[in-house]
């Protein structure tokens, strides 16, 4: 600093007619404008991007027009433009080309467009999407009768209805406002969703219960052995038991039948653009539109009933359809969890580091280290959370607890258990450094005060350090709370998976199963973006899912960052 | 905020001091309790959590440190029992280290139980030696397994065989009644063993043999000196292979293949046979060898020469090479393959010990264009080797010299994992070994004396393929060409070495780092300079909370858009963002120029919020000028197509060349001038009015780029003259998913934390030297670069050392936009592979404390320890900053 004083001095200009001044190198303009520039971007990026996201977002679920598309070759297709890009058609492709559209990619420096079609019915096709450039197009329509078909099974189907059967009668297709056609679609619905009813909570309890059986009779026998008579008594117990069940699975079973077999009888005939006819059952209709004979509130109401489908409903298809709820669900569990942990820690932490401790060159050494492993990067926890959490830890709590269940791991493996202590590892230097700042911002007077008046070192913090530093340590769980949120890669190696079948919380004993695997937003964003079967397919959902967790994670920032500020603006009086 | 007395009524304890009139001096216990309990907490809490954070370092260090430790002996030197009578020809153990088996001259089969050394009756093979002046055994052959054995007689005949020491899991309730306990868990009839798994499981470990006919292969009563086979083929059709050498040295090959008819269920059997040439006359065969393929035949002589044969057509076996394995007069101990049959190890008797493997050679003469090359010597015993025995897992192998030891080494990591020798008293001689045995899971060792004596070890080599020189130095891997690094951790087949170097991967983080830094940290470094000097505050306090919010960006979100959405358009559009590159910084210092011409007074007026949206304009205008303009571009500088420009197919790299070197050229005539021109050029200025130096100026500005430009034509095609051409090295062939996407994603992730670091420093000088430097007439440039900068220099410095931090750290952007490709090459157009995507990619695969588990566990520890030392640094830079500015 020193150094540069004197030189700054000597360097500026002397002016000897003010008015005049034009030592336009001494303003260093350009090299202002590279700054501003690099500003420039920073901001364009982030804004860009949010921009991208969530036009991509919120564009997605908008019912969009359905084109049917007539290739020169004759070939018909129909579905929605998805989007579209330049390319580079190959030489001999050019060279196939009417010289009139070979002049125009010429012109266009051999660059041609294309759009990339969602075509629908993969059972018919084999295939959800298909380019078509523009010089092999001859004509577009957008007839009213073609319907946008969501199903539950083989994504979605784009042709015309031929017909339908209720109860086995052949019907005629009049148009989506027949109410007989809107009763039988509620009435299939129901019972698919009574059947799922069933098979997932009475039949899955009734699995749950015999599994637990065995279990326990596996026990008594690790216990006392094969020969005692517990064991005999338990076995006893388990047959009878377990006949009663299959008695009851049998009666369950035969309803889901005869549900299913209601639901046969009541079908839909599709037929795509070619005329190739598809049956399929109304209880695996999802909702059908006519895409090209929407007005506004129509088009509306699909829009918000997809988005209602999105937040509450469960995945299908490889995650790339339906909703996140269970991912949702997996997240807020999982944070909250973490939160639970982290809050108390880090606070205790920093009170001890802040009021017990002696302060010293250890203790500011404890300090930085602990500033420090907010840089290392998570998935260094992870791996300590599958090593120490899951493995040292979770083996071992098997071995006490659950031997029975040997060798499938219980807790041995990754769980909402582990994912929230490993994540709650990565966040709590996050919250001891808000803490111990928000201390060290309360006046040292007040805690003196406060003993002075005879308060135990306790009472002064319970009632006097604690509240007023209140602010700014949910400001730091908040903080820990969003980077818990948007992580993923800890999370992928301690148990967080693609499909869950099962919530973490639900009705069975223990109401909340601290050691079942769970889904992720985060992790469904790389999941359905990278390992699914049509990453074209999955992309719209992806997006809306970014939506999502940004949306997430940027409320509870934004929370954090006025929380923050108003904690400046109380502090900020005092300090002048 | 709850005030005290609100929040009194929640605690349990009744509130001190409430009654005014008449107050106890004494103070409750409750408040003594209280307090006495929370100190305990908390002090017990506080230590805790700061002893957890530590117990990472430590836990991941414990999970390491057995990659390290080599090999030990869990339980030594049993038996000693005679149990063998005859010389042994070669010993097996089975899966379970239960049983071991030997065979000796005579065809009779000793087995026993290891541990208790309780022989085992098996039947012997019925060699027909007997009878007086009959046949004697002249060879014996076997595969690694030992399970497949061949005899070789002197009458010239050969006989195939099999040993099967197996396991079979049976239930508790079959097991005979009768039987003679010989541990806690094994049983024995005399026969079998039987093993109690669990409860109602045992295993019954049996010996099976079955010996095939007698086949005629050499001239009626010319011995077979060495014989090999193979079986090989599928199911349906079986081959068996085999080379015998007679004692004529006359080398014979031949092959059966049995074919069964499918729809009459008849088999047939082919056969195959020749003469391998060019063994010269009078040859003392000791070893003759064939690969699992029966590809290649190796006929060694007691010398160590030897002589390999092409035998892929096998009806014409072709002499590729003859090499002496040996140096000087020393002769072979022991000779074998490793798993895979690639790897020849030859121990002499001089002690020493080589692995050989065959390598593609273009300068070779040999007919198959390969040549043995000794790959690994590894240390020698002092004594000669008598036997060895390698392992059916990986690349260990056991050698036994003749003074008793026995060394457990590893062929690829060369190391020496244990010595064992067994405890003969003081005087006691050294045993003579005839055969030694790996255990099928390398976990014992078995050796069998002259005199049929037998030791057995239990031992443990969990990692005996990683040793620190394998893992951060040059390894050469088996038909690899040279020692390299090389990640590759698993693959289809069984004798597939996993590769376990992390160099490849720290390359990659490296490349992934320096890559993210170059793009964020101008932009970042500018960005915040400019917010904390140039803006109004009320525009800062709208645009630093944005910047904030790129933090904030999950990275799984950047790296789902970095992969599909902009991989895509960077590809199709690689050109004008090449160009982009160029375009902006040239189009932003040609606009501040002409903002130069503008009259002084509005300047002045437009100075702050118009100028600033004026960059962004700018921006606008010069990023479509770039996509416009890029056909044009790539024509001149890339031949008119980027890739195959960048694959180094079409076009000349001096443009390009040329262009990166523009910045540099123009600094260089910036500096060069600087002295002369610039004062002389702004004494002339100063009195001028602000247009016309304005356009003087940027006259100056057009000549010295064009200068800068001539400049760095040249510099460039001298420099590819001279051969040093950007292609092959930072820019080569182009991949969709590649570094430069990868840069740009992590400048998201980047960019914000050094923004606000370093805005931060900058905010934080004090407010009097800007005034003071302001006030001594300095313009506000002036001070920011001489006196603002310069005071938050250490500030900056730790700014983008935690930004370092987080590019090292960064998992789910590298994991999905990099490729993943392990490779070794700054091309910015190609992918990486980073420790940390590595972790997320291996850990969920890998078998718990498996050797992958624990490297992914040292990559887990390397990444933890470099960050934490960067973050170190910088926490110590940025607080010697603070006391600093603090005494400012």
């Amino acid at each position: 600093m020193t150094s540069t004083m004197p030189d700054t001095t000597a360097a500026a200009p002397t002016p000897k007619s003010p008015g005049r001044r034009t030592d336009l190198r001494s303003r260093g303009e350009p090299a202002l404008w590279g700054l501003g520039g690099a500003l420039a971007i920073g901001v364009t990026m982030i804004l860009g991007f949010l921009a991208l996201v969530l036009a991509n977002g919120i564009a997605t679920f908008i019912p969009k027009p359905i084109t049917v598309v007539t290739e020169i070759g004759g070939t018909v297709t129909a579905g929605e433009p998805f989007r579209s890009e330049v390319f580079k058609p190959t030489p001999d492709v050019i060279a196939a080309l009417s010289p009139e559209w070979q002049a125009r990619i010429d012109a266009a420096d051999g660059f041609a467009r294309r759009t990339l079609y969602r075509v629908g019915n993969f059972d018919l096709y084999g295939e959800d999407f298909r380019w078509i450039p523009d010089y092999a197009v001859a004509t577009f329509a957008q007839p009213k009768s073609l319907m946008f078909v969501e199903r539950m099974e083989w994504g979605p189907f784009v042709g015309t209805v031929k017909g339908f059967k209720l109860d086995g009668a052949d019907q005629i297709f009049t148009g989506l406002d027949d109410p007989k056609f809107a009763k039988i679609h509620d009435e299939s619905r129901a019972r698919a969703r009574e059947i799922r009813t069933i098979e997932r909570s009475r039949i899955s309890d009734i699995n749950h219960t015999l599994e637990s059986a065995r279990l326990e009779l596996r026990k008594i026998e690790m216990q006392s052995g094969r020969s005692s008579s517990a064991y005999a008594a338990a076995e006893a117990g388990l047959t009878s038991r377990s006949t009663a069940l299959q008695r009851e699975y049998d009666t369950l079973a035969a309803e889901v039948q005869k549900l299913r077999e209601a639901n046969a009888t009541n079908t839909l005939t599709l037929a795509d653009i070619g005329g190739r006819e598809k049956l399929i059952e109304f209880s695996a209709l999802v909702r059908l539109y006519p895409a090209n004979d929407m007005n506004f509130v129509q088009k509306l109401r699909v829009y918000f009933l997809r988005w209602g489908e999105f937040l509450t409903g469960e995945p299908r298809e490889a995650n790339t359809e339906g909703g996140v709820f269970p991912a949702i669900f997996g997240t807020a569990a999982m944070t909250l969890l973490m939160v639970i942990v982290v809050a108390p820690f880090g606070v205790i932490t920093a009170l001890y580091l802040r009021e017990y401790a002696k302060q010293g060159r250890l203790v500011s050494f404890v300090r930085i280290s602990v500033n420090n492993l907010a840089g290392v990067p998570s998935i260094v926890y992870g791996v300590f959370g599958l090593g120490f959490f899951a493995y040292v830890l979770g083996g071992s709590i098997d071995a006490l607890f659950y031997p029975e269940r040997l060798p499938n791991p219980t807790f041995g493996t990754g769980g909402l258990l582990w994912s929230a202590l490993t994540l709650a590892l990565l966040t709590v230097p996050v919250v001891i450094v808000a803490t111990e700042e928000a201390l060290a911002a309360v006046p040292r007077s007040m805690r003196e005060g406060s003993l002075a008046s005879g308060a135990s070192k306790w009472q002064t913090i319970r009632y006097i350090v604690l509240p007023r530093a209140m602010p700014g340590i949910m400001t730091g769980v908040i903080l820990a709370m969003a980077r818990g949120a948007g992580e993923v890669a800890p999370l992928m190696l301690v148990g967080v998976v693609k499909l869950a079948p099962e919530l973490p919380i639900d009705g069975i004993f223990p109401f909340v199963h601290l050691e079942r695997s769970f889904m992720h937003l985060g992790f469904h964003i790389f999941d359905v973006g990278f390992q699914s079967r049509n990453a074209e397919a999955g992309k719209p959902m992806v997006f809306v899912t970014t939506v999502l967790l940004i949306g997430l994670v940027t409320i509870i920032n934004a929370t954090a960052i006025i929380m923050r500020n108003r904690l400046k603006k109380r502090f900020a009086g005092s300090q002048f | 905020m709850t005030t005290p007395a609100e929040s009194s009524g929640e605690s349990g304890a009744p509130r001190e001091g409430t009654p005014r009139p008449r107050r106890s001096m004494k103070t409750a216990t409750s408040v003594l309790v209280a307090d006495k309990v929370a100190d305990w907490t908390i002090r017990i809490g506080g230590l805790g959590v700061i002893a957890a954070v530590f117990g990472i370092m430590l836990f991941l260090t414990l999970v390491v440190v057995p990659l390290f430790t080599g090999a030990s002996v869990e339980g030594a030197g049993t038996s000693a029992n005679s149990a063998v009578a005859g010389r042994p020809l070669m010993d097996v153990i089975d899966e379970y280290k239960t049983v071991s088996v030997s065979i000796d001259e005579t065809g009779a089969v000793h087995a026993f139980h290891i541990r208790t050394g309780r022989p085992l009756e098996v039947p012997a093979f019925e060699l027909g030696l007997k009878e007086a002046g009959g046949k004697t055994l002249t060879a014996f052959a076997r595969t690694l397994s030992g399970r497949d054995i061949a005899f070789g007689f002197s009458d010239g005949t050969l006989r195939l065989a099999t040993i099967k020491v197996g396991g079979a899991v049976i239930n508790t309730s079959d097991v005979p009644a009768d039987l003679a306990r010989l541990t806690d868990e094994d049983a024995t009839d005399g026969k079998s063993i039987y093993t109690t798994v669990s409860g109602d499981q045992t295993r019954r470990i049996s010996i099976e043999i079955a010996m095939g006919i007698e086949q005629q292969v050499a001239a009626p009563g010319v011995a077979i000196v060495a014989a090999d086979y193979r079986l090989g083929g599928a199911a349906e059709r079986p081959t068996i292979s085999f080379v015998t050498v007679d004692a004529n040295g006359v080398g014979r090959l031949s092959r059966s293949e049995s074919k069964t008819n499918m729809m009459t269920g008849a088999a047939t059997t082919t056969m195959t046979a020749s003469e391998l040439p060019g063994l010269p006359p009078g040859v003392r065969v000791r070893n003759v060898l064939m690969t699992d393929k029966a590809d290649q035949v190796y006929v060694v002589d007691a010398g160590g020469v030897a002589y390999r044969y092409d035998t892929r057509a096998f009806d014409a076996p072709v002499l590729a090479e003859t090499i002496g394995l040996l140096e000087g007069d020393v002769t072979i101990g022991a000779i074998g393959f490793l798993i895979g049959e690639q790897s020849l190890v030859v121990a002499g008797s001089d002690g020493s010990v080589g692995v050989y493997f065959r390598l593609q050679d273009g300068a070779t003469r040999n007919t198959d264009g390969y040549v043995m090359t000794r790959a690994h010597a590894l240390i020698p015993h002092a004594a000669p080797v008598v036997a060895m025995d390698a392992s059916q897992r990986g690349k260990m192998f056991v050698t036994a010299d003749a003074a008793g030891e026995i060394w457990l080494r590893h062929s690829t990591s060369e190391q020496v994992l244990l010595k064992l020798k067994p405890e003969t008293g003081t005087n006691g001689a050294a045993p003579a070994y005839r055969a030694v045995a790996l255990a099928p899971r390398e976990n014992g060792v078995l050796a069998v004396a002259a005199d049929g004596k037998v030791f057995a070890w239990d031992i443990s080599a969990p990692h005996p393929e990683t040793t620190l020189g394998t893992i951060f130095g040059k390894v050469w891997y088996e038909g690899y060409p040279a020692p390299g690094f090389t990640w590759q951790s698993s693959s289809g087949t069984d004798a597939f070495e996993p590769k376990f170097s992390l160099v490849p991967l720290i390359f990659g983080t490296l490349k992934a780092t320096v890559y993210s830094l170059l793009f964020a940290i101008p932009i970042a470094i500018g960005a915040a300079i400019y917010t904390s000097e140039f803006i109004h505050p009320r525009i800062r306090a709208v645009i630093k909370p944005t910047m904030e919010l790129m933090a904030s960006l999950p990275s799984v979100v950047l790296g789902f858009i970095a992969a599909l959405i902009l991989a895509p358009i960077v590809e199709t559009w690689i050109a004008a963002i090449v160009f982009a590159f160029v375009v902006i910084p040239a189009g932003l210092f040609f606009s501040a120029y002409l903002w130069q011409l503008l009259p002084a007074p509005l300047a002045q007026r437009y100075g702050g919020l118009a100028k600033f949206a004026a960059i962004f304009a700018v921006l606008a205008v010069f990023g479509a000028a770039a996509f416009l303009a890029a056909p044009a571009f790539e024509a001149a500088f890339f031949a008119g197509d980027f890739k195959s420009w960048a694959n180094g197919d079409v076009g000349s790299s001096v443009p390009f060349t040329a262009l990166v070197l523009v910045p540099f050229a123009y600094l260089a005539v910036f500096l060069g001038t600087k002295g002369f021109v610039t004062r002389r050029l702004g004494a002339i200025l100063r009195g001028e009015d602000r247009t016309t130096a304005g356009l003087a100026d940027f006259a100056s500005w057009v000549v010295m780029l064009l200068a800068a430009a001539a400049i760095s034509t040249a510099v460039a095609s001298l420099l590819v003259a001279i051969g040093a051409d950007p292609r092959g090295g930072v820019v080569d062939t182009y991949v969709q998913r590649n570094t430069l996407v990868v840069g740009f994603a992590m400048g998201f992730a980047v960019i914000p934390i050094i923004y606000t670091i370093a805005e931060d420093a900058l905010n934080t000088v004090p407010e009097h030297l800007r005034a003071a430097s302001l006030a001594c007439g300095a313009t506000p440039w002036q001070t920011a670069v001489r006196v603002i900068v310069p005071t938050a220099m250490s500030g900056i410095f730790s700014a983008i050392m935690v930004g370092m931090g987080r590019a090292v750290g960064e998992t789910m952007i590298v994991v999905m936009a990099a490729g993943n490709t392990p490779l070794m090459e700054w091309n910015i157009f190609n992918g990486l592979r980073a420790l940390s995507a590595n972790i997320a990619v291996e850990l969920p695969e890998a078998v718990r404390d498996s050797t992958l588990y624990r490297m992914l566990f040292l990559a887990a520890l390397t990444l933890f320890v470099v960050t934490f030392v960067v973050n170190t640094l910088a926490e110590i830079v940025r607080q010697r900053f603070r006391k600093r500015t603090a005494q400012l």
